[in-house]
C-alpha cells in the first residue's frame, strides 16, 4: 500500500467519525432548553459582553458547541457572536470551516475516490451518496423544524458507512487504518466535549438545589451527545453529576465512546497493521509504545484524581497526548508535508 | 385578538365551558398567545406534514398500546392519538396545584399507614370501618407491616379537572400502578422536535430531572439502606396493554425489566435468575396488580407473580413499590373522605377540592341520586379506566333504569358525582381547531420529599362532547407545558 493510501484511509475513518459526532452533538443541543441557565451557573466565557442581545443561556449553549469542536479561535475569527443560526451553519454547511459536516464528508469522499479500486464498491456508494445528499441541502431548507430529521439522517448515513466497513472489508491494513482514524477521532472528541463543559471548572455539583435543577438538563445533554445516557444509568443510577459523568466517559471500559474504550480499540487496530519495511516497523513500534503509555496512564488514573481536578488538568493533558498521537501517526505513516488537518 | 381573523378557529365556541385557550370574550389568554399564533398561521399542508411525521415517529418508536376485545382474532395495536396543540399552565397556577398534590398524597400515605396499623381514623369515627374492611383492595396481609421509609406510594397519579369557572378539582386518585409516564415523556420529545421554535421560546419547565427523582425514590426504599440496590420493574409481560410504558421506564431508569418467571424466592429473599446465576433483588417496582403479585398470598391461579414474594416482603428483604394494599385509598368511595383525611392527619384545609360526591350506601345520598340520575355521573367504586360508568346527561332512559336497578341491588358498589363541565382545549381536527374536553393526570413521586412532575399528562376526549378521556376508551393525549416564568 502506498503511503498516501494509508493516509487517505486514516482520514476516511476520522472524517466519518467526526461527521457522526458533530451530528450527535448538535442534535442534542438543538433541543436543549437552556434559557434558565444563568451565566452565574455556567461560565459564559470571555465573550459574554460582546453579546448583550443574546440571552446568556442561549449563548452558552452554542459557544460550548464550538468549544466541543475545538474551533473557538477559527470561529471567532469569522463571527463576532454566538448566534444560533451562525453556529449551526458554521458546523454543518459552511464550506469555509475545515471541520464542518459538509467539508468532512467531502474530504472522506475525495479520499475514498483515490482508493476506489482498493475498497469495496459499496463504500464508495455510501460516501458518495451522503455527499450528494448533503450538497443538496442549502441553508434555505434547513430550519429548526427539520433539524431533528437532518441530524437523524446524518447518523443513519454514518451508521451505514460503518456497517459496510464492518460487513464487507477484509481485515487487512486498509481496514485497520480506517479504524485507527475512527478511534483516534473518537478519543479526541470525547475529551473535547469534557473540556467544553467546564472550561474553568465552572459547573460544580455543590450548587444549591435550584441550581442543580438548572444544570441537570445540561448534564443530561452531555451524556446524550455521546449516546451514553442509558449506559451511564446502568453504572451510576441516579448519581447524575459532573464528576460521575467525567469518570464514566474517561474510564469506563465497555462503553464504546469512552476514552478508555476508544484508546484500547485504536491500540488493537494499530497492532493489526502489518508492515514489511524495516524502518517503518521501527516507527510503528514507537507509536505503539506511545499509545501504551497513554493506556498505562489511564489504567493508573483514580476516579478521585478526576473529581478533585477542578481545573480539568487531567482531561486537558489527555487531550494533548491524544493530539500528539495524531501527529506521531502522521509522521510515521505519511509523507511529510502531506498531512491534512 | 379576534377569532375571526384566524381561519383555524372559526366556528369555535368557547361559551358554555371553561376554555383553556380562550376567555369568555373569545380573546386568547396571554399564556396561549404563542401557541395560538403558530397554529393560527399553519397551512393545512403543513399540518398534514406534521401529522404524518408524528405518526411515523410513533410507529417507528413503537409508542403503542394494545386493545383487546373478545371478538377479535388479533389484538389491535394502535398509537395513542396525540394532539399537538400543547396544554399550557401558567407558573402561579401550577405552584398551587403542586402544593395541593403534595398535601393530598402526603395525607393519603398517612391514611394507608394508619389503617394498616393503629386505625386511628376509624376509631375516631372519621372514616367508617365498613368502608375499609369491605373494600376489595384492603389487604389484611399488610396489617402491622412496616414498609420502608413509611412510603406506600412511590408513584401516584392524581386526575384533575376544571369546572366552568376554571377551578381545579381532583377527580380521582390512582395509587396502585398509575400509568401514563411514557406518553408524558414521549409527548415532550415529539413536541420539541416537531415545533422546536415554539417549544424553545416558551420556557417550559424541565421534566427530565423528574426521572432521576423517580429513580432516587425507588433506591431509597432498599432494605437496610443498601448503597447500590438492585432494582427491577416487574411487568405482566409483552401482552400487557401498557408494555411500551414498562420498557420505556426500565430503559430510562436503567433498571431491569422482568417478568414473574424471571424471579425466584429462596430463604426469604427474591432473586433474579440471570446468566451469572442468582442475583438478589432489593426493590421491585411492580406494574402488576396486588392480586397477581404472589399466588401463595393472593390469587392462587396467577402465573404472573412470584410465589413467596410476600414472605420475602414481610421478612423485610425486598421492597415493593407501590406497596400492596394502597388500592384501599383509591377506591371511589374512600375518595369522598380525602378532604377529611387532610384535615385529620395534617390539620390543614385541602388546597385542591374534590368533585361533590354522593356515597350511595347512605340512604339520603342514594335517594337524592336515584331521583337525579339524569344529572349525575355514576361510577363503580372499584373500577377504573372509564369502565362501569353512567354519564347521566348523555345516557338513554334505558341505561339510567339499568343503573338504578343495579344501585338498588348493591348500593355500596357505587358512588355518584355531580356532572362536571370539564374544561376544554382546542385540538386539531381535520385541519381546524375544535374544542374537546380534557383532564390532567399529574404524577407525584414520593421519596425523601414529595415531587410533582411539572405538567403531567393531559388527556383528551376526542369525540365531540364526550367526557371520557381514558385511552382505553379512545381518548388522546396532549403535551402539558408548565411555564417556568
Amino acid at each position: 500500500m502506498l503511503n498516501r493510501n494509508a493516509e487517505a484511509l486514516f482520514w476516511i475513518g476520522r472524517y466519518m467519525e467526526r461527521a457522526e459526532n458533530h451530528a450527535r452533538l448538535i442534535n442534542v443541543h438543538y433541543h436543549l432548553q437552556s434559557e434558565g441557565i444563568s451565566a452565574g451557573v455556567l461560565q459564559a466565557g470571555a465573550n459574554a459582553d460582546a453579546n448583550a442581545d443574546a440571552s446568556p443561556g442561549t449563548m452558552c449553549k452554542w459557544e460550548r458547541i464550538v468549544d466541543a469542536l475545538g474551533s473557538r479561535s477559527v470561529y471567532e475569527g469569522q463571527h463576532d457572536s454566538y448566534k444560533e443560526s451562525d453556529v449551526v451553519h458554521y458546523v454543518t454547511l459552511d464550506r469555509d470551516n475545515p471541520n464542518s459536516l459538509v467539508v468532512c464528508v467531502n474530504h472522506a469522499r475525495g479520499n475514498v475516490r483515490t482508493l476506489r479500486e482498493k475498497l469495496p464498491s459499496e463504500l464508495w456508494d455510501v460516501t458518495n451518496g451522503l455527499y450528494l445528499w448533503l450538497r443538496e441541502k442549502g441553508t434555505i431548507d434547513f430550519s429548526r423544524e427539520s433539524a431533528h430529521q437532518f441530524f437523524g439522517r446524518i447518523k443513519e448515513w454514518t451508521a451505514l458507512f460503518q456497517g459496510v466497513c464492518q460487513s464487507v472489508m477484509p481485515r487487512e491494513n486498509e481496514w485497520h487504518f480506517i479504524e485507527c482514524g475512527r478511534y483516534l477521532e473518537r478519543t479526541e472528541n470525547t475529551l473535547r466535549i469534557l473540556q467544553s463543559i467546564s472550561p474553568h471548572g465552572s459547573i460544580t455539583d455543590n450548587k444549591a438545589a435550584d441550581e442543580a435543577e438548572l444544570v441537570y438538563p445540561l448534564l443530561q445533554a452531555v451524556l446524550k451527545s455521546v449516546s451514553g445516557y442509558q449506559a451511564f444509568r446502568r453504572y451510576y443510577a441516579d448519581g447524575v453529576s459532573l464528576d460521575a459523568i467525567i469518570e464514566f466517559l474517561v474510564l469506563n471500559t465497555v462503553f464504546p465512546r469512552s476514552v478508555h474504550y476508544a484508546l484500547h480499540a485504536m491500540d488493537e487496530h494499530l497492532r493489526g497493521i502489518e508492515l514489511l519495511d524495516k524502518g517503518l516497523r521501527t516507527a510503528h513500534d514507537r507509536i505503539i509504545r506511545q499509545v501504551g503509555k497513554l493506556k498505562a496512564e489511564l489504567a493508573c488514573l483514580e476516579g478521585e484524581e478526576l473529581s478533585l481536578d477542578s481545573e480539568r488538568e487531567v482531561t486537558k493533558h489527555l487531550l494533548q497526548s491524544t493530539q500528539q498521537l495524531g501527529i506521531t501517526f502522521a509522521g510515521t505513516f505519511f509523507r511529510v508535508g502531506e498531512v491534512s488537518a | 385578538m379576534s377569532m375571526a381573523a384566524h381561519s383555524q378557529f372559526h366556528s369555535y365556541d368557547s361559551q358554555s365551558f371553561y376554555d383553556e385557550m380562550f376567555d369568555k370574550e373569545s380573546s386568547v389568554r396571554t399564556h396561549y398567545e404563542g401557541v395560538h399564533r403558530l397554529f393560527g398561521r399553519l397551512k393545512p399542508s403543513e399540518l398534514a406534514a406534521k401529522h404524518a411525521t408524528l405518526q411515523q415517529r410513533m410507529m417507528e418508536e413503537g409508542i403503542t398500546f394494545t386493545l383487546y376485545a373478545h371478538n377479535q382474532a388479533e389484538p389491535l395495536e394502535r398509537t395513542i392519538p396525540f394532539d399537538y396543540i400543547p396544554r399550557i399552565i401558567p407558573k402561579h397556577e401550577w405552584e398551587e396545584i403542586e402544593r395541593g398534590m403534595k398535601q393530598r398524597v402526603t395525607a393519603l400515605n398517612a391514611f394507608i399507614r394508619d389503617i394498616y396499623h393503629e386505625g386511628r381514623i376509624i376509631k375516631d369515627g372519621v372514616v367508617p370501618r365498613g368502608m375499609i374492611v369491605g373494600n376489595k383492595y384492603f389487604r389484611p396481609e399488610m396489617a402491622g407491616l412496616d414498609v420502608p421509609q413509611d412510603i406506600y406510594m412511590t408513584a401516584s397519579g392524581i386526575d384533575l379537572i376544571r369546572d366552568e369557572k376554571g377551578k381545579y378539582y381532583v377527580l380521582e386518585d390512582n395509587l396502585r400502578t398509575p400509568s401514563g409516564f411514557s406518553y408524558l415523556y414521549k409527548g415532550r420529545s415529539l413536541m420539541s422536535e416537531l415545533f422546536p421554535d415554539l417549544y424553545l421560546s416558551s420556557r417550559v419547565a424541565d421534566i427530565e430531572r423528574s426521572l432521576n427523582v423517580f429513580l432516587s425514590s425507588l433506591r431509597s426504599l432498599a432494605p437496610s439502606g443498601k448503597r447500590d440496590p438492585f432494582i427491577v420493574l416487574l411487568t405482566p409481560g409483552a401482552y400487557n396493554s401498557a408494555y411500551y410504558e414498562h420498557t420505556f421506564l426500565a430503559q430510562q431508569l436503567g433498571i431491569h425489566l422482568v417478568e414473574g418467571r424471571d424471579l425466584v424466592y429462596k430463604d426469604h429473599k427474591i432473586y433474579l435468575r440471570d446468566l451469572r446465576g442468582l442475583r438478589q433483588v432489593d426493590v421491585i417496582y411492580r406494574r402488576l396488580d396486588d392480586e397477581f403479585l404472589d399466588p401463595l398470598a393472593f390469587q392462587p391461579d396467577s402465573l404472573l407473580g412470584v410465589p413467596g414474594l410476600m414472605n420475602a416482603y414481610r421478612a423485610g428483604n425486598v421492597a415493593i413499590a407501590n406497596a400492596p394494599g394502597t388500592g384501599v385509598a383509591d377506591d371511589k368511595a374512600v375518595y369522598a373522605f380525602v378532604p377529611d383525611m387532610i384535615r385529620y392527619y395534617l390539620a390543614e384545609e385541602p388546597i385542591l377540592h374534590n368533585v361533590p360526591t354522593y356515597i350511595l350506601a347512605r340512604k339520603e345520598d342514594r335517594d337524592y341520586a336515584l331521583d337525579n340520575l339524569d344529572q349525575l355521573v355514576v361510577k363503580e367504586t372499584s373500577l377504573s379506566g372509564g369502565y362501569g360508568m353512567l354519564i347521566g346527561p348523555a345516557a338513554t332512559g334505558k341505561e339510567i333504569a339499568a343503573f338504578a336497578d343495579a344501585i338498588r341491588r348493591d348500593p355500596s358498589r357505587y358512588i355518584a358525582q355531580t356532572t362536571m363541565k370539564l374544561s376544554r382545549s382546542p385540538v386539531m381536527m381535520g385541519g381546524a381547531m375544535a374544542p374537546r374536553h380534557i383532564d390532567l393526570r399529574a404524577f407525584v413521586l414520593m421519596g425523601s420529599d414529595a415531587h410533582v412532575i411539572p405538567g403531567g399528562l393531559t388527556r383528551v376526549a376526542l369525540t365531540e362532547g364526550s367526557l371520557v378521556v381514558n385511552s382505553s376508551q379512545g381518548g388522546g393525549v396532549k403535551d402539558t407545558w408548565v411555564l417556568s416564568q
